[in-house]
C-alpha cells in the first residue's frame, strides 16, 4: 500500500505542478483549474491520513481549504505570485516527505511554517470577502428551510415520540449524520423538533457525539416500526425510543428488494510495479539466450532437420514478437521529464532575474523507463547550465540586438535505434578561450588553443573539477554536474555531443539507445574467451597487412587506413589471453569509433552477429577489481560467456595512454 | 456475497477500500475512477452497493449519485467523504445517499454500517 500510496501522490504532484505552471502563465486561475487543485489536495490528503502520515495530510488539508475557499467564493485580487510561492512550498514539502517514506525514513518535516502561511493567506482573502458573513447566511437559510420543514404539519391522528440517538465514538461529523436522520425522518414524520438545533456547526458535531442527538416529532408509525427505522441508521450505537402518548397503531409493509444479476467489468488499464517488469525483461532475455541455445546447438551441426528448422523459426518469431511487445511496455513518453524543467525553468529565472521560455517538442517519443530515470538528472543539469551561464539577463539581450525574452528548447526525437535528446539555447555560446583558459589553470588540460578541436575543447566542461563560472550560484557553478551528466549518459550507452556558436547560442545532443536490455552485437574470439562489440560502434573489420603499421615515437602501435591514422588496440594484450594470433596478419581488426575517435581492436577471428542480452558483470567480480573496458557480459547460444566491450571507455583509456605519452 | 462497486479517483482510496471489504467477505464486482464510469458501470453491474467519492474530476460523486438514482430509486450510494465537506455531504443526503463515511475509515466502523445497510 505504501507504495501505491508514493506511486499516486508523486503522479498527483505532478499533475499539480504542470496546472500550476499552466496558469502561472495568465497569473491568474481558471475555475476548472481551482477545482483540480481542490481536488487534487483533497485525494492526497486522504491518502495520507489513511497512511496516518499526519504533516502530508495537514498541508494537503490546508491547501485544500484555501481553495475551496476560492473556488467557493472566487475573491478578488488574489495576490497570485504569493499564492504560488505557497502552493509550490506546500507541493515541495510533500515531495520531501514521500522522498522521506521512499528511501523508508520517518517523514517527519515540520509543516508550521507553511501551514500558518496559508492560514495567513486564507485569513486576508476572508477578511477581503467577508466570508463570515457568508458562512453565517449560507447555515441561517438551510435552517429557514429546516424550520419550514418541520413546520408542515399534517392533520391525521398522530403518535409523538422522543429519540435519542448516540452514534458511534469516533464515526466523524456527527451532526451530518443527524441531519441525516432528519432528512430521512421527514418523509415519515411530522412537527419534529430536535437538539441540538443546529446541525451545520462542528460543535453540535462534539455535543451530539457527547450527549446523543435528541429528536421530537409525530408520525403515523408504530413505536415498532419507528424503533425499526431508527435503528437502520447507519453508524449508531444505541437508541432510546419512547412514546409520549399511545394511540392507534399502522403497520407499514417492508419493501425488499431483489438485486439484479451481476455483469463482471474487466478495466481495461491496470498499474505493474516495475519489478515485476525488470524481472519479466530478464526472463525473455533468458529466452532470447535459450532459444539460442537450442537452435544452434553444436550437436545439430551438419545434420539436416527441415522440420526442426522450421518449427526453430516459427519460434524465433514469437521470441521476438514477445520482446518487442516487453520493450513496449516498458516504454514510457519522455512527457513527464520534460515538463520537469517548466518548474526549474520558473525558480531560476525569478531568483536570476532572467526571461526564458521553455520551448517543448516531441514530448510524445518513448523511451525504456531505466532509461529516463537516468536522463532525468542530467536533462536538470543542462538545462540550469544553460539558464544559468548561456542565457544573458534581458538587459545584455537588448543591447546585443535580441528578444528579451530567450528561449531555450528541448527536443526528443527518434533517430533508429537512438533517441536524440537535445537541449538548445539561444544564449551567449560557449567560450572557446575562456574554456581552455579554465582547464590549463585547473591542470584538466596541457595543449594550446589550435591544438585542439572545437569538440574537444567543448568536452573539457564535462571533465570533473571544471567550473568557468566565477560566481557559484545557487544552481550552478561549482564544477560538479557536468560531469555527473556524462557519466550517468555513457552508463546507460548514451554519447554527448555539444555544439556551439558565439553569441548564438549552444545546443547540447544526447543520443540514447532506445532500451538498454538487449543490443546487436558482433562477437569475436580472442583464444578460449569471447567478446561482443555493440554492432553500432563498429565502422569495419578488414584483415591487415605488414605493410599498414606503424610506430609512433613511444613505439605504440597504429596502423594506417585510408590514409588516416589510428592506434591498434591489442585485446590480447590489455586482458594478458595467451593466444597463437599474436601477429597482426593472422587476427583481424575491427575499426570502432566513439565520438568521432577511432581506435583498431585486434582479435582472433570474428564469431558472428547476434541480438545478445546485456547482463551486468557479477556483483562479486565488480567487488575485487573494476575491470576497464567491459560494458558487461552475455550468453552465446552455445552457452558460453561473452564479455561485452565498453567502447566508449576502451576508446578513452586507449587515446589517454597514446595521447598522454605523445605530448 | 454483497456485491459492492467502488467510484473513486484515487488508486489508492479503490485499493484501501477493496482490500478491507474483500477482508470482510464482500465481493468488490468493480471499480471506476470517476464520475461517468460510476454511474455506467452501476448501469452494467447492479451492485448491492455503491461507495462514491465526493470529489472526483469528470462527474463529481453528488452528479454521480443522482443520476444512479434517477435511474435506480432502489440504489445503496454510501459517500465517501472527508472532514470538512459537509455542505456536500448535505447535499447527498439529500440527493438520497444512504450514508456517508468519513475518512480515514476505521474498518469494524465501516463494515458493520455497510452489512447494517445491506440488511434494509
Amino acid at each position: 500500500m505504501v507504495e501505491l500510496f508514493v506511486f499516486e501522490t508523486t503522479k498527483l504532484l505532478e499533475q499539480l505542478e504542470q496546472l500550476i505552471l499552466s496558469t502561472e502563465k495568465y497569473s491568474c486561475f481558471s475555475p476548472t483549474a481551482v477545482n483540480d487543485i481542490f481536488r487534487i489536495m483533497h485525494t492526497v490528503k486522504g491518502s495520507a491520513s489513511m497512511m496516518f502520515y499526519e504533516n502530508i495530510s495537514l498541508i494537503a488539508h490546508s491547501m485544500e481549504d484555501l481553495f475551496f475557499f476560492i473556488r467557493e467564493n472566487n475573491p478578488q485580487n488574489i495576490d497570485c505570485s504569493s499564492l504560488y510561492d505557497l502552493i509550490f512550498e506546500g507541493a515541495d514539502f510533500i515531495k520531501l516527505e514521500i522522498q522521506k517514506i521512499k528511501n523508508n525514513d520517518s517523514p517527519d518535516g515540520d509543516p508550521t511554517t507553511i501551514l500558518s502561511g496559508i492560514k495567513e493567506l486564507l485569513g486576508d482573502l476572508k477578511g477581503q470577502n467577508d466570508a463570515e458573513n457568508f458562512y453565517a447566511q449560507k447555515s441561517n437559510e438551510d435552517r429557514q428551510n429546516d424550520i419550514a420543514q418541520s413546520k408542515e404539519i399534517d392533520a391525521k391522528k398522530n403518535n409523538h415520540y422522543q429519540a435519542v440517538i448516540f452514534f458511534e465514538k469516533g464515526c466523524e461529523m456527527e451532526h451530518m449524520r443527524a441531519y441525516a436522520v432528519i432528512h430521512s425522518l421527514n418523509d415519515i414524520a411530522q412537527e419534529m423538533c430536535y437538539t441540538p438545533e443546529d446541525t451545520d456547526s462542528d460543535s453540535s458535531a462534539e455535543i451530539i457525539g457527547r450527549d446523543g442527538f435528541k429528536i421530537l416529532f409525530k408520525t403515523e408509525l408504530s413505536h415498532e416500526d419507528i424503533y425499526d427505522f431508527l435503528m437502520q441508521t447507519p453508524f449508531l450505537k444505541s437508541l432510546e425510543l419512547a412514546a409520549l402518548d399511545q394511540v392507534e397503531e399502522i403497520s407499514h409493509p417492508k419493501i425488499l428488494q431483489n438485486p439484479a444479476p451481476v455483469v463482471t467489468h474487466q478495466q481495461s488499464i491496470i498499474s505493474v510495479q516495475v519489478d515485476k517488469l525488470d524481472k519479466l525483461m530478464d526472463l525473455v532475455g533468458e529466452l532470447v539466450i535459450s532459444e539460442a541455445m537450442v537452435t544452434q546447438h553444436p550437436e545439430l551441426k551438419n545434420i539436416r532437420l527441415h522440420h526442426f528448422q522450421k518449427a526453430a523459426r516459427q519460434l524465433g518469431k514469437i521470441t521476438s514478437e514477445i520482446q518487442d511487445m516487453v520493450m513496449s511496455i516498458r516504454m514510457v513518453p519522455i512527457a513527464a521529464t520534460f515538463h520537469k524543467m517548466h518548474r526549474i525553468l520558473r525558480d531560476m529565472c525569478k531568483k536570476l532575474d532572467k526571461e526564458v521560455e521553455l520551448k517543448i517538442i516531441g514530448q510524445e517519443t518513448e523511451v525504456d523507463k531505466n532509461i529516463i530515470e537516468h536522463i532525468s538528472d542530467p536533462l536538470i543539469h543542462l538545462v540550469r547550465n544553460a539558464i544559468d551561464h548561456g542565457i544573458e539577463t534581458p538587459a545584455e539581450r537588448q543591447a546585443k540586438g535580441k528578444p528579451p525574452k530567450a528561449t531555450v528548447t528541448l527536443e526528443a526525437k527518434n533517430a533508429g535505434s537512438d533517441v536524440v535528446i537535445t537541449v538548445k539555447d539561444d544564449g551567449k555560446g560557449l567560450n572557446k578561450e575562456k574554456i581552455l583558459q579554465r582547464a590549463l589553470a585547473n591542470g584538466l588540460v596541457n595543449k594550446s588553443l589550435n591544438e585542439m578541436s572545437d569538440q574537444e575543447i567543448y568536452h573539457l566542461i564535462f571533465r570533473p573539477g571544471f567550473s568557468t563560472k566565477e560566481n557559484v550560484t545557487e544552481f550552478s557553478g561549482r564544477g560538479v554536474g557536468m560531469d555527473v551528466v556524462i557519466k550517468n549518459i555513457e552508463s546507460v550507452g548514451g554519447s554527448v555531443a555539444i555544439a556551439s556558436k558565439n553569441e548564438q547560442g549552444s545546443t547540447i545532443t544526447l543520443k540514447l539507445p532506445l532500451t538498454l536490455a538487449i543490443i546487436e552485437g558482433i562477437n569475436i574470439k580472442v583464444a578460449n574467451s569471447r567478446f561482443t562489440i555493440p554492432t553500432t560502434s563498429i565502422k569495419e573489420s578488414f584483415r591487415p597487412t605488414e605493410n599498414d603499421l606503424l610506430q609512433d615515437p613511444d613505439g605504440n602501435e597504429m596502423i594506417m587506413v585510408r590514409g588516416q591514422c589510428y592506434p591498434i588496440l591489442r585485446l590480447h594484450q590489455l586482458y594478458k589471453i595467451k593466444t597463437e594470433a599474436t601477429n597482426i596478419t593472422e587476427g583481424i581488426m575491427i575499426m570502432v569509433e566513439n565520438d568521432s575517435h577511432g581506435c583498431c581492436i585486434f582479435a582472433d577471428e570474428l564469431l558472428g552477429e547476434q541480438q545478445v542480452v546485456v547482463k551486468a558483470l557479477p556483483a562479486y567480480i565488480k567487488r575485487i577489481k573494476k575491470i576497464k573496458g567491459l560494458a558487461g557480459c552475455t550468453l552465446l547460444g552455445d552457452g558460453s560467456v561473452s564479455l561485452i566491450l565498453d567502447i566508449g571507455g576502451l576508446v578513452k583509456t586507449n587515446q589517454l595512454m597514446v595521447g598522454g605519452k605523445s605530448v | 456475497m454483497a456485491k459492492i462497486l467502488i467510484v473513486d479517483d484515487a488508486m489508492f482510496m479503490r485499493k484501501a477500500l477493496r482490500n478491507m471489504l474483500e477482508r470482510n467477505g464482500f465481493e468488490v464486482v468493480d471499480e471506476a475512477e470517476n464520475g461517468a464510469m460510476g454511474v455506467e458501470k452501476y448501469k452494467k453491474c447492479r451492485p448491492d452497493l455503491v461507495t462514491m467519492d465526493i470529489t472526483m474530476p469528470e462527474m463529481t460523486g453528488i452528479d454521480a449519485l443522482k443520476a444512479i438514482k434517477a435511474y435506480d430509486p432502489q440504489a445503496k450510494v454510501i459517500m465517501v467523504s472527508a472532514m470538512g465537506q459537509e455542505s456536500f455531504v448535505k447535499e447527498a443526503v439529500l440527493s438520497g445517499a444512504k450514508s456517508f463515511i468519513v475518512k480515514p475509515f476505521k474498518e469494524e466502523f465501516i463494515i458493520k454500517a455497510f452489512n447494517k445497510i445491506l440488511a434494509t
